[in-house]
């Protein structure tokens, strides 16, 4: 026992806990880096790039991490390559830490729902954007338990740099037991050693997974703040939600219509200017024709409903509006401009799409809500209005908590959407796309996925955006009812094209092609609306 | 380098102590990342023989040099820790080499690695030189010029009372295990064996494979194998840490030298250490350090080189 606590206290031995610690520090910061590259080349889908990567992966995920140390530290210098005992340790350690870190990396950033990318696209976020404040946040608390597993074994590992003598705690405890004979006290002191450096690291790493919890009071997670995508200051004293629209100063304001004139209302948009033109729009997914030359023009305050059969190209028609999907012919215009491509007709790259996107003044609601889930109500509004459109942080608080009003959601201002109801989440996705003020707002099937008491909430919020704001507008729904209230025109998809379209009482009352009544009469059980064929 | 102490002398000193102490520090951090062992402190120094004065004169090019000495520090008496103070090597070979680097006037840093990796360190290029206890055989001479300065006296250590009888590497060893370190040229003698303990109706000698002494004397003591057959002095160090456990059965011959390993393509460097190695042993200063160490002084041995063709 004495001689155990001997060995533990004997600064030899501690010194080389330093040169332990050294060589994981730089194994791991090279790993990091070396993970980075091997993680954005295979998520870059370019196969040459990803193919290499893979390559990269098999050598060095395959060999023994022994015979690369032996390899940096003794074939390097014949040719030409004489790196210190530590800088060869660090380079073989790091080139085997890389892959296993990609791979952590890339299940981290592979695990953040699609529909948030999605969202975060249609709100016209760059790809570094979307990396930085939508994917890496949420990525980076996945991978902490994963970084803590792979730092404990870097410390373990470095202890094989002792076979290119790196004077490290291992290699000083097998010299120390061969000059002494303590064999034993001595590596029960290195082996309590090691456990206390992976007990910290394991340490680190439940610190880090407490000052990532999002359930935790922000007030108690003093180094989330400092993290880059923490939310900036937000406003002390939020201003009162000012009354009335943010999309009051849009393009087509109008004044509330009585479902009495509609006739009037009619011939009022019938004068506004066309808000989106589509013209022999063509997609296929594979064999697969989506959409078969879809023509369709929609007037500024419009609201459309568009009906049709599951499959029937409706999600899409609205995604290619948005241009999150690329269609194979035709064209569309949003406010006149031709989305998608340069001056000089060539097609647009990832980054000047999303510009595009956020300059067009398309919003977009999804089926499934896509809220930032690592992000409170208020944030996924205010966030993007400062990420994207570079309104002060301030301002963007301001505006947030006013739609939060709006929808009826203030009072859950900083609730994370895994705690709000589905229709909440509804009406913060809504409230978060108009933010900006779109021109036209596209909802996709926006109740199809709330449990039948959650619908009247958000279909009340969409009917009010119309009445209220004159907001043009393409739902795509099932809900007949609220179709026939809200909607000036009906169309009726099926097989890619348009079946047939009208007012929207004449249709979903007296339609006339085959297929819209078939449909209809099915889907009257549900609506309750009267269907006179 | 006179003049360099006056130019530091004069050199304005903002800060001080304080500007020391941050190079003392700066010099730390730059030793931790560049590894060099640094602070491994020299062995006592002895004075170097009248000839050395006219070796200097003759091999300027290593005066003032640092050379690397790749060492397995895991033989005590030869090249071990200092038990006292661990940041130190000591030991026969290591007292030696300090004393050839005195005489050339160069400084020794050791760079300690398993045995079997000794001579690939030389080659490649991260040590200069090996004075480690290893036997200069025609077959490391593929790898490293050798200038030999010692005899081989093996002992064959076994536990206390020598349960398996075992006499020497003969037929005695048939049906034993046998540890040992990798690289070790008893493995080809033991492995020879097999022929005659089959003439004898016996199981061959098995061997187990180790990374260092330290090891295979553990393995003596865990009852994992019955003989562990090395240097002399090596298997009397052991029997005197476990005198109740373990014992040496018996001292043999083996027809090869000790030697001090070199590059290969470094002709007047070996020259040079074979001069200086010759010189030491005419002053009698090989013996005073066998003596030291305990050895004996019948290992001396004339220098001679081992080079293969």
């Amino acid at each position: 026992m004495d001689l155990f606590l001997h060995y533990l206290s004997l600064p030899y031995l501690l010194r080389g806990i330093g040169f332990t610690i050294a060589v994981t520090v730089l194994g791991l910061g090279g790993g990091l880096l070396v993970g980075l590259v091997l993680a954005t080349m295979q998520l870059s889908r370019i196969g040459p790039l990803a193919a290499i990567a893979r390559g990269y992966t098999v050598i060095f995920r395959g060999t023994p991490l022994i015979l690369q140390l032996v390899f940096a530290y003794d074939a390097l210098p014949h040719i030409g390559l004489k790196l210190s005992a530590m800088g060869a340790a660090a380079l073989a350690l790091a080139a085997n830490e890389g892959p296993f870190i990609a791979e952590i990396l890339r299940a981290g950033v592979l695990g953040v729902d699609r529909g948030q990318t999605l969202a975060g696209q249609a709100l016209g976020m760059t790809p570094a954007v979307l990396m930085r404040r939508v994917i890496a946040p949420q990525a980076i608390r996945t991978m902490v338990p994963a970084f803590g597993n792979e730092s404990v074994s870097a410390l373990k590992n470095s202890s094989l740099a002792s076979v290119i003598a790196v004077d490290e705690l291992t290699l000083r405890s097998t010299q120390l037991a061969s000059s002494t004979f303590d064999f034993f006290s001595i590596f029960f002191a290195s082996g309590l050693m090691y456990l206390l450096l992976t007990g910290a690291v394991a340490m680190i790493q439940l610190i880090a997974e407490r000052a990532l919890d999002l359930d935790r009071p922000p007030s108690s997670r003093p180094f989330a703040r400092l993290l880059p995508w923490s939310r900036g200051g937000r406003a002390a004293s939020p201003a009162p939600a000012t009354p009335g629209s943010p999309g009051g100063d849009g393009p087509s304001a109008l004044p509330a219509h009585a479902k009495a004139d509609r006739a009037n209302r009619a011939a009022q948009l019938a004068r506004n200017g066309a808000a989106v033109q589509i013209s022999g729009l063509k997609k296929r997914y594979g064999e697969q024709v989506v959409l078969d030359g879809f023509d369709l023009t929609i007037r500024s305050g419009e609201v459309i409903a568009l009906l049709g059969p599951s499959g029937s190209g409706k999600s899409t028609l609205l995604r290619c509006i948005n241009h999150l999907e690329q269609w194979d012919a035709g064209e569309i215009r949003v406010g006149g401009r031709r989305l998608g491509f340069r001056d000089d007709g060539r097609p647009l790259g990832a980054r000047e799409l999303a510009n595009e996107r956020a300059g067009a003044g398309v919003g977009m609601v999804f089926q499934h809500f896509n809220l930032f889930s690592h992000l409170s109500a208020r944030e996924n509004i205010a966030g993007p209005l400062r990420w994207v459109h570079g309104v002060p942080a301030e301002e963007a608080d301001r505006r947030a908590l006013a739609l939060l009003e709006r929808v009826g959601l203030s009072h859950r201002a900083d609730a994370l959407p895994r705690h709000l109801s589905g229709g909440q989440q509804q009406r913060v996705a809504i409230a978060r796309s108009l933010a900006p003020n779109p021109r036209v707002l596209l909802l996709d099937e926006p109740t199809s996925a709330l449990d039948p008491e959650l619908v009247g909430e958000v279909l009340e919020v969409v009917r009010r955006l119309a009445v209220e704001d004159g907001l043009t507008m393409i739902i795509s729904t099932h809900q007949l009812r609220f179709a026939h209230e809200v909607a000036d025109r009906v169309v009726f998809m099926s097989g890619g094209c348009v079946i047939e379209e009208g007012h929207a009482h004449e249709v979903l009352t007296r339609p006339k092609h085959p297929l819209t009544a078939r449909f209809l009469r099915v889907m009257a059980a549900d609506s309750e609306l009267a269907v006179t064929p | 380098m006179h003049d360099h102490c006056l130019d530091d002398r004069h050199a304005p000193r903002a800060g001080g102590g304080l500007s020391a102490r941050w190079r003392h520090a700066l010099a730390s951090v730059v030793c931790l990342l560049t590894l060099a062992v640094c602070g491994h402190a020299r062995a006592a120094a002895v004075a170097a023989p009248a000839e050395c004065q006219a070796l200097q004169a003759k091999y300027p090019q290593l005066k003032g040099k640092t050379l690397v000495n790749a060492i397995n520090p895991h033989t005590p008496g030869y090249e071990a820790l200092d038990p006292s103070d661990p940041s130190k090597y000591i030991g026969f070979d290591i007292d030696l080499g300090e004393t050839i680097g005195n005489c050339l006037g160069f400084t020794m840093t050791y760079k300690p690695v398993t045995f079997a990796a000794l001579l690939t360190t030389l080659q490649s290029g991260q040590a200069d030189i090996v004075i480690s206890d290893i036997y200069a055989t025609e077959e490391r001479a593929k790898a490293a010029d050798f200038i030999t300065y010692s005899k081989v006296y093996d002992g064959v250590l076994v536990a206390k009372g020598n349960p398996k009888k075992i006499t020497g590497i003969n037929t005695s060893l048939c049906g034993a295990t046998a540890a040992e370190n990798t690289g070790y040229v008893e493995i080809p003698l033991i492995q020879k064996l097999g022929p005659a303990c089959k003439a004898a109706g016996k199981p061959e000698a098995a061997i187990q494979l180790y990374d260092n002494n330290a090891n295979c004397i553990q393995a003596i003591l865990a009852g994992r194998a019955d003989t562990y057959i090395n240097d002399v002095n090596t298997v009397d160090q052991a029997v005197k840490a476990y005198p109740d456990k373990l014992e040496k059965a018996v001292a043999v011959t083996l027809p090869y030298s000790v030697g001090i390993g070199v590059p290969k393509n470094k002709p007047e460097f070996r020259e040079a250490i074979m001069a200086a190695l010759v010189a030491i042993q005419k002053a009698g200063i090989q013996t005073q350090l066998l003596n030291k160490w305990g050895l004996g002084a019948e290992n001396l041995e004339t220098p001679k080189l081992i080079v293969a063709n």
